[in-house]
Order: structure tokens, then sequence, then C-alpha cells
């Protein structure tokens, strides 16, 4: 059948304006401007035509097509709309339905502590040492003016291999190392690692637990700078509104000793079931460096001073995260291990 | 320790100060007080019984009494005891009253009787653990609140430290208070007691130390006449308060003053030690001794034991001997307050299994002058409540007088370490007040002479400390220390912050850190057969804790046999901790600590679930080392102990092994009592971070690149590594890459053979490369293999 272009132009128009897809108007696009398309079949007729026709057909001819291919792309633009209110309208899904497991892994909780006690502590200057968890008696003890027959040495009822070779009992020994490795202040350090006392297992103490102990000797360093120091650690870990308060101890190690608590963060410090009512949590143990250990780390006394303090990074979990047997801890146990 | 709050106030004046408060007190002093219990005797009133019969009716032992309450009235009271007989004065809880108990009084009827109250035993008033009889007063008037007889009780449990035995009792904790609360304190360390009776008490009994360095001084104090009976009301309340049973005046006040001085005393029948003579001496083997409790106990050799001409009376600063015990009959006593060395003690307490009161006390080393005061405090109270004479001039055998040790203090230093200012006068009148005396120097130091019962003082610190409690450390501003440094160590990552790396691959594998203990059961690791290098503790807990582990894999394996006992059936389990290894030929020295990561997974019941959790297993441990930054290790066919020896890899970063990746040998798994296949790696992570590198940009490829696939037929043995690095070396510069992929055995192939498939990427940095170069590189690669590995190729 052969069309003239008038014929062509308004068949064709019709034919785009009820194509129902995308799909559909490619198919009229080809059928007009493909390689035997009827467009391009009535272009190449012109170079066939008397020379002073070919100049207003071609114009003519062109003037049809610019009013297809308009046509087309209207029609496409109308089209993807279409399709894609189309998408919207009807793959509504049951968003309730649950995901997939994620199957992902945790970290343990005390490495989530014992990472967040590092962090605080480095941003105050402070580097992490590490030592022996097999320790000598001078390091465990002897260092620490924890000599034999010391009656404070009860607290710290240790594992042996040998007279001379035991289980650390704190991370204590790291100190002295660490000052005969460093040997000029400033020392800014902190100790975590394991540690062991000869202790039978309850909910509230094991033989074998962590520990992260913390040293700064330099000049002119005070009791209030230990406060200081352990209060911005607490408030770091547990939020602004803690106190901490320090009470006169005894340890051979420190002069003067202290035990630090920390305001019950259940009733804040008011008092109640789980502080015993008395409002304030115990965490650890501090001080002024015993001139002697400084002595037995290679440090002088006369020109340095320096301050201590350890707690147990289960106790501090436990606070953390209300956790009430601190066998949980070590018994792998996934249920609660996933908790966190 | 138990605290009378009642009986300190004997010593100091605690008016306006509430038990609370008290507590308070101590505990910013350094007396961590554990608990207070409060006991309310307001409610209580006295009560006079009139009339006791028997209950007609009950089969119960029950007794009706009537009782004169005051104002003329009489309460018809039902009782389960008898001893509140006609005449005596009760404590009397009336309907509508809580007891101390915590039990609520009301009307009842009991068996046709009308009870209206009860009578209390002193068990139910807290003032005691004495549930046999009702409390029978001493005095009072009935109808008066018992409070008139006895004080309402606080009862403090506190914690004393090891470095101050002189408040292992009232008078030093008092002291404290008195401090505390800048109040005076009522009583002098030094009573002013002293015997007059005649002959001087050292002509009566000899007093020998054979031991001197176990025991620095021992007094006999002579006593003669006395008459044993009970102790009065208030002393029996005193003792019951604080944990101690009252038996006799005598007895009753050597442990009044041990709570009271915190100077343990033992009182020996005099006319029973044979000889009239004490030695103290160190025990003889095989010598026994039948104890106070009634028990009989073997001494050994090195314990300190007190001894009459002829045999053990008592362990030294333990327990006395029953033979020479005062009794209902003795009437002439000799008082020992002596000092014995505390670790002497403790050794010996410790090897008997008995902690006694006087252990406790002995063992963080009394002040010999202590024994003194002690002893005239109790020789006073004897001849008060048990009459008899006291003797003058008793033995008392100090071979070496405690020397004053004087402490040298530049008072500004208090302000230095503290990090606020305390006033001079402030510091001065503090070490009074706690009994130091203090002179000021021309230079401005001070000299002071700590109180003989302060053998805790001896350097300029331990006075800061006296200092600080007192003043307060509340009153100690919290501030950061900064300083003008100039020297500094910068920022090193910790090894355990590195690690975290590794963490974030084994969480996204599906992996959950553990933190499982390092002693470990030796049996075990010795039926595992990795006990060589183990140490073993000499002095376990028990033989589950008995040896450090050497390896982290068998506490993972116990600890997936507990999650699959409480039901769960596939874990996936790693830990980061350090193993243990004794130094070959050095048992004796401290061994070698390697940090290792070690990873355990359920890998199902078949020997290809096995094989596939092998492969899988090995992509995360190649992401730990990736995710360490670390280069890609190599792996070996591996033998060991805990692993399945056909599929074993031992794993090496750049030469060094670094330890294996394997299915665990099936012995393991059923010996540890878990059920299926298991996989595991265990490394040292140490040399993996000291290889670790930080990654450095490479250029991206600005030319495509071609990928081809090749299928190897070669004969089972062979290793897809051994192709592997067959194919890298014959392919020249343009192989980019190259992985196996698939590993086929079946109809296609042979039999024994298998193919391997490979996927090789081409790409040139210069030109983009067509694929007649890449055919020529293929048949180079082939060429090798064939020739190689007598290898054929498929389609
Ligand atoms: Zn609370």
């Amino acid at each position: 059948m052969i069309h003239g272009p008038d014929e062509l132009l308004n068949d064709y128009k019709s034919q785009i304006a009820v194509t129902r897809d995308e799909k559909e108007l490619e198919q009229v696009r080809v059928a007009l401007f493909g390689n035997s398309g009827a467009m391009t079949n009535l272009i190449k007729e012109i170079p066939g035509l008397p020379k002073e026709e070919r100049s207003d057909r071609g114009r003519l001819l062109n003037g049809i097509k610019q009013q297809l291919e308009g046509a087309i792309a209207a029609r496409l633009g109308e089209l993807r709309v279409e399709r894609l209110a189309d998408i919207v309208e009807t793959e509504a899904i049951d968003i309730t339905f649950p995901g997939p497991p994620l199957g992902q892994g945790h970290l343990h909780v005390l490495t989530q502590v014992r990472r967040q006690i590092e962090t605080v502590l480095e941003s105050l200057g402070y580097q992490v040492e590490l030592g022996p968890e097999v320790e000598t008696e001078w390091y465990n003890f002897e260092a620490l003016n924890l000599t034999a027959g010391h009656p404070a040495r009860e607290n710290w009822d240790s594992f042996y291999f040998t007279p001379e070779l035991l289980l650390r009992a704190h991370t204590s020994p790291v100190q002295i190392r660490a000052m005969q490795r460093i040997k000029e202040p400033p020392i800014y350090i902190i100790t975590p690692g394991r540690c062991y006392r000869r202790d039978a297992p309850e909910a509230t103490r094991l033989p074998y637990f962590s520990q992260v102990e913390g040293l700064a000797i330099d000049r002119a360093l005070t009791v209030g700078d230990m406060k200081g120091t352990l209060l911005y650690m607490i408030q770091s870990l547990y939020g602004i509104e803690r106190k901490v308060r320090v009470r006169p101890s005894y340890f051979p190690f420190t002069e003067p000793s202290f035990e630090f608590d920390v305001t019950c963060g259940i009733c804040n410090g008011m008092g109640c079931k789980s502080c015993r009512h008395k409002g304030w949590l115990e965490v650890g143990g501090c001080g002024m460096v015993h001139p002697q250990v400084l002595r037995n780390g290679g440090i002088d006394p006369t020109e340095w001073n320096g301050y201590a303090w350890g707690f147990g990074i289960e106790r501090m979990a436990m606070l953390k995260h209300d956790v009430d047997d601190i066998r949980l801890f070590y018994e792998s146990d996934l249920r609660f291990l996933e908790q966190f | 320790m138990k605290l009378s709050y009642e009986w300190l106030g004997d010593f100091v004046d605690l008016t306006d100060v509430s038990p609370k408060d008290a507590a308070e007190v101590l505990t910013r002093l350094g007396i961590e007080v554990e608990s207070l219990t409060l006991v309310d005797l307001s409610q209580i009133v006295v009560g006079k019984i009139l009339e006791q019969v028997k209950h007609p009716k009950s089969r119960n032992d029950l007794w009706v009494h009537q009782v004169d309450i005051g104002g003329g009235r009489v309460q018809q009271i039902i009782a389960g005891a008898p001893n509140a007989v006609v005449g005596t004065l009760v404590p009397v809880a009336l309907p509508g009253t809580t007891v101390p108990n915590g039990r609520l009084v009301k009307d009842m009827n009991i068996a046709g009787y009308k009870a209206s109250g009860m009578l209390c035993s002193a068990d139910e008033l807290l003032l005691g653990d004495d549930h046999s009889g009702i409390l029978i007063l001493a005095g009072g008037t009935p109808g008066e609140p018992l409070t008139t007889v006895i004080p309402s009780q606080a009862i403090m449990d506190v914690e004393v430290t090891s470095n101050r035995p002189d408040c292992m009792g009232h008078l030093g904790v008092a002291r404290e208070l008195a401090a505390g609360l800048d109040r005076p304190l009522k009583r002098d360390f030094m009573p002013s007691f002293t015997g007059t009776a005649n002959p001087p008490g050292r002509e009566l009994v000899k007093v020998i130390i054979e031991d001197p360095d176990l025991c620095s001084r021992y007094i006999g104090g002579v006593i003669k006449g006395v008459k044993v009976g009970p102790s009065p009301e208030w002393l029996q309340r005193r003792l019951r308060a604080c944990g101690v049973r009252p038996i006799s005046n005598i007895v009753d006040i050597t442990n009044y003053v041990l709570l009271e001085y915190a100077q343990p005393l033992h009182a020996f029948d005099l006319t029973k030690l044979l000889g009239a003579e004490i030695r103290v001496r160190r025990a003889r083997d095989g010598e026994k001794l039948l104890c106070l409790d009634g028990v009989e106990r073997e001494l050994a050799g090195g314990m300190l034991v007190i001894a009459d001409s002829q045999r053990p009376v008592a362990i030294a600063g333990v327990i006395g001997g029953e033979d020479t015990a005062v009794a209902a009959g003795t009437v002439d006593i000799l008082l020992e307050a002596a000092t014995f060395s505390g670790p002497s003690v403790r050794q010996t307490a410790r090897a008997l299994g008995l902690r006694t009161e006087a252990s406790a006390r002995f063992e963080r080393g009394l002040p010999p002058e202590l024994a003194l005061a002690g002893a005239r405090r109790a020789a006073s109270l004897i001849a008060e409540l048990a009459g008899g004479s006291v003797h003058r001039e008793w033995p008392d055998v100090y071979p070496e007088p405690q020397e004053p040790v004087r402490v040298r203090l530049k008072p500004w230093v208090v302000d230095e370490v503290l990090g606020t200012h305390v006033p001079l006068q402030d510091s001065e009148a503090i070490l009074i007040r706690l009994g130091f005396h203090v002179k000021v120097l021309g230079d401005g130091e001070w000299d002071v002479l700590p109180p003989v019962f302060r053998l805790d003082v001896t350097i300029p610190e331990d006075l800061v400390e006296e200092v600080g409690r007192v003043y307060g450390y509340d009153r100690v501003p919290p501030t950061l220390p900064g300083r003008r440094h100039d020297r500094w160590t910068p920022l090193v990552p910790s090894v355990d912050r590195r690690l975290d790396a590794a963490r974030q691959v084994m969480a996204g594998a599906g992996f959950t850190e553990t933190w499982n203990p390092a002693l470990v059961s030796g049996r075990k690791l010795e039926a595992l057969r990795i006990a060589a290098l183990a140490m073993r503790v000499s002095n376990a807990l028990s033989d589950d804790m008995d040896t450090l582990r050497t390896s982290l894999l068998p506490s993972l394996v116990d600890a997936v046999a507990l999650n699959r006992d409480r039901g769960r059936n596939e874990v996936r389990i790693y830990e980061i901790a350090s193993a243990f290894l004794a130094r070959v030929g050095e048992k004796y020295s401290q061994p070698e600590e390697p940090l290792r990561l070690a990873a355990v997974a359920t890998a199902g019941n078949t020997p290809d679930s096995g094989r596939a959790a092998f492969y899988a297993l090995k992509s995360v441990l190649a992401g730990c080392l990736e995710g360490l930054s670390a280069p890609a290790c190599t792996y070996q066919r591996g033998a060991a102990e805990l692993f399945h020896p056909g599929r074993c890899a031992a794993v090496i970063l750049e030469g060094r092994q670094l330890g294996y990746l394997g299915e665990l040998h099936p012995t393991v798994a059923d010996g540890l009592k878990v059920e299926g296949r298991l996989v595991a790696f265990e490394i040292d992570v140490e040399p993996v971070l000291a290889n670790s590198r930080t990654p450095l940009a490479q250029p991206l490829p600005r030319f495509p690149a071609i990928d081809r696939d090749l299928a190897v037929v070669v004969e089972e043995h062979v290793a897809a590594g051994l192709l592997l690095a067959a194919i890298k070396e014959s392919a020249g510069d343009l192989l980019e890459s190259a992985r196996a992929f698939d590993e086929y055995h079946g109809a296609q192939v042979p039999e024994g053979q298998k193919s391997i498939a490979f996927t090789l990427t081409f790409r040139s940095p210069e030109r983009t490369l067509t694929d007649a170069e890449v055919d020529k590189v293929m048949t180079e690669i082939k060429l090798t293999l064939e020739k190689r590995h007598q290898a054929g190729f498929r389609v």
C-alpha cells in the first residue's frame, strides 16, 4: 500500500496515540523510521524525482517527519509516567514481615568495656602497657612493698608454679616494668590485662579476672589530680551526672591509699536496693604511689611523684550493663554474649 | 568486725550523732562501715511477773503469766520458756508493737487462754542469739520503756584495713571517731590501774621467752581469790552485740578487753600450771593439746606455744588449752597479755584451719605497748566484777622495748600532695587529736612522734594521709594534671585496639568473641597430647583449673559443647588471648606467652560439609589478615595434634609459621563431648601485626581486562596450589590474577583424576589486549601444565 504523505501523517499519528506501552511505540517508530520504514522509503524516493520537485518534496517530508517524531516523543513521555505510576500503585509489600537474620557475630562485652576505657584514657594522654601474666615474686609483690609475711598479702592470695614464679595477682607489676623501661618521667600509662587470685569462684568473684590499672608519674601531682582523672574517666564512661568519692583505705604500694566509689546509677546517689542503700558503688582502689615503689621502679621520689589506680573490667561491665553474676563473662554462653 | 554504738559512746560523746552519722564519719575516715543494724527498744516495756502457772490444756510446755506492766495494769501473757518466774523483770512487747526481729505482736487465744503480748528473748530483741529463755532484766520499773534499762542498740559491721591493728577494738575506733567529730576522747590509752597485793607477781610465776623472735613481750598478771560466776547483764549484752557468747566473768572480761583494746588476753587457772612457770617456745614434734573448743590438735614443730614446766597449755595467739582453762572452781588466775609475731600466728592459724578473734588481731602485728594497757584494763575489771586481789609487779618479759619512731615532716608538703590548702594549725590540730606529738622546729619543719599504738606511721607520706583523711578528701577539689612538658611519647595504638580490625572481620563472618579462663585441666591437656610445655600450678584450687593452657582451642571446643547442651546447633566462636608455653629446658623461668587468635565453628556431619566449612574458614582467616593489613599467607599441608591429618594446613606468613587451620581431629571433638565435625584455626598474632603495612593506593586500571576460564584435569593428588604456581610462573606480566573456583570429580573426568577450574584475568597497563595476545599466553600456560603435571584440559 502506498501512502501519500498526508495519509501517512494521519495514519501514524493515530497509531502512536493508541500505543499501550514503550515496546509498541518502538514498533511504530521502526515502522516509520527503520531501514525500510514508511517514512524512510518516502525519503529514499526523493533523489528519483525531477530536480525541480526535490526541494519542495524534501521540505514537506521533513515537516511531516518532525511532526511524527514529536508525537512519538510526547507519547513516550506519557507512557513513562504511566509506567512509573503503575509501579508505585501496585507493588505494596507487608512491611511488618521480618528481615532475614544478619548472622553478625558479637564482640565480647569485656572487650567493649576495655575498649571504652582505653579510648577514654588515651584521650588524657595515657598509653597502654602490657606485661607477662606469669610473673616473678619480685615484680608481683616485693617491688610493691608486699613483702613476705606482710598482713596485707592475704588479699593477694596467688597461684604459684615455684616459690619464685606465680600468676600475677594484679597488673601492678606492669607499672614497675614500665618505670624501668621508660626511666624518665613523665609517665602516663594504663595496664589492662588478665589477673589471677586464689579465690573460689562465686557470683561476685572469680580466681581469674581482668584489670585496668593507671599510673601517672610527673612533677607535683596531687590527690586532686587523681580525683579529677577518676572523675573524668567515670563521667566519660557512665555519664556526666556521676560523682566519684575517694575513701581512705590501705595498700602497701600507695600512700595515701583510697578506695574509690561512684554514685549509684539507679538512684543517682539517693540510696536504693541495688546499692544496698548506700548511694555509692565500690569500683576500685587508688592512691599516691609510695616512694619506695618509685625507687623500686628506678624513679627518684624526691624529684617525681605519682598516682595510680586500678579496678576490675568485669566490675565496670557489671555496673554498666547490670550483670549480677561475674561468672557469665567467662562461661561463653552465646545467649549471654549475644546480648551485647 | 562488729562494733557497738553504745560501747563507742563510753569513749566519745555521741550526743546529736546518730549511729548513721557515726557510720558515715568512720567510712570517710577509712574505717568502712559495711552495714548498720539498728535495734529500737523504745517500744518495748519493762514488766514484772506476778504469777506463773503451767497452761493446763496445751500439749506444749507453755506457761501463763500475769504481768504487771505499770499503771495498775496486769496483762495475761503466755510464753514457751519457764525462766520468767514470779518476781522477775522482763521485756514485754504489748499488742500492736513490732519486735526488733520484725514480728508484729497481736492479741491471741491459745487453747482457750487469752494472750495479750509477748515476753521477749535476747534473740527476739536482736541483743544476741540466745533464744533459750526470756531475757531477765537486772532492774527497771514496770511500765517504763525498756530503754531505761537497755539503750537502743546500733551494731556496725566494719572493715578495718590490715595496717590498723589498733582499730580492731572499740577504743581505737572511738579515737578515730573523736578525731573525725573533733570531740575529746574520754579515755587515756594506758589505764593507771596497778595491783597492790603482795608478794610481787614475778615471785609467784616465772616467765621465760625461749623464742624471742616470735614473742616480743609476755606479761603474766597474777590475781588471786577471784569468784567465777556470770558477768553482769551490760557486759554480756555488749559481748553478744559483737557476736561473742558470754561464758563466765573471767573469760568474758578477757573477751571484753579484746573487743575494747584489740589486745587478746588469756586467763589460765594458776593452780593448774605445772611448776608455776610459763615458757614461750616452739612446739616439739608430736606434742598435742586439747583445746578450749574440745578438739585435740597435733602441733607441728614450728608453731609457737605457751607451755608450763611440762607441756603446752596454749597455742600462742590462737587458742588456749582445756586443761588449764578457768572453770567454775577457779580461784587464782594468771592473766596472759603478750605480743606474738604476726606471720607466725598467721601460719599457725592457717595450718590448724582455726582463725580466732585473737589470731585475727595478732596477724596484723600488734604493738607491744598494747599488752600492758590490755592487762591493766582486764585486771581492773576482774577486781571490780569478780573480786580477788591483784598482785603488784607482774612478770613482764620485754627484751627489746619498742623504740619510738619520729617522723620529720615538712608541713607544707600536705598542700603539695593533696592539691588544696590546709592551714598549718589545722594539720597540727588533726595530728594531736589522733594522739601524735608535734614539735615545731626552727626551720619550720615538724618533728612528729606517733602514739605508741601506731606502728604503721613511719614516713612523711603517712602523716599526710592522717591529715588528709581527717581534714576530708571530699574537700579536695578534682583537677586534671596539666604541665608544659618538653618530652612525650607519641600515641601508639594498643595491640588490643589494632586487633579490633580482626574482630570486625570475625563479627562480619558471624563469629562471636568469647573470653575463656586460662587455667584449665592438666589432665585434659594430657589426653589431647598438648601438655608437653604446660605449666602446672602447685597450689591449684581444683584439678579442673590446675594448668595454664597451651592452646586456646580446647576452651573453645568446650564452649561449643556448652552451647550445644543449651540448645544451639550452629556455633561460631573465637577468642583472642595468650597461650602459655614453658621454655624448653627452663622449667622455672617465665614462659612464652604468645598472643593468639583462635576460632572454632561447627561443620555438619559429613565429609563434604567438613570440607566446605574448611574452605569457608580459610576465607575468614584470610579476611582477618587482610583486615590487619598483613600480606596474604600461604598454606602447606600440616600435622598438628588437634587436627585431622588429612585436613590440616600450616599457615605461613612471610616464611614464618603462624599456626594451623583445619578440621579438628575426630578424637578431639569426641573427647570433648561434641558431636559432628568442627573446623578451627589458631594463629600467633604478633607476627601478623609485625608484618602489617599501611596500604598504599594503586592506580586504577585504564584498559579493559580479558577473562578466561581454564579447566585443568590432573591426578587426584595434585594440589590446586601447585597448579596455580605453575600458571603464575608461565603466564608472564599480562596475568593480573588467577583463582581456582571449582573442583569436579565424576563422569566427565577419568577415574582417579579431577578437574580444577581456574578463572584468569589478563590486562596490560599500557594498551587494550587483543584475544590473539591472550591466546598465546594461554597456550604457554597449558604447555607448562602438561609438562609439569601431565594435565589435560576440558572445554
Ligand atoms: Zn542506688
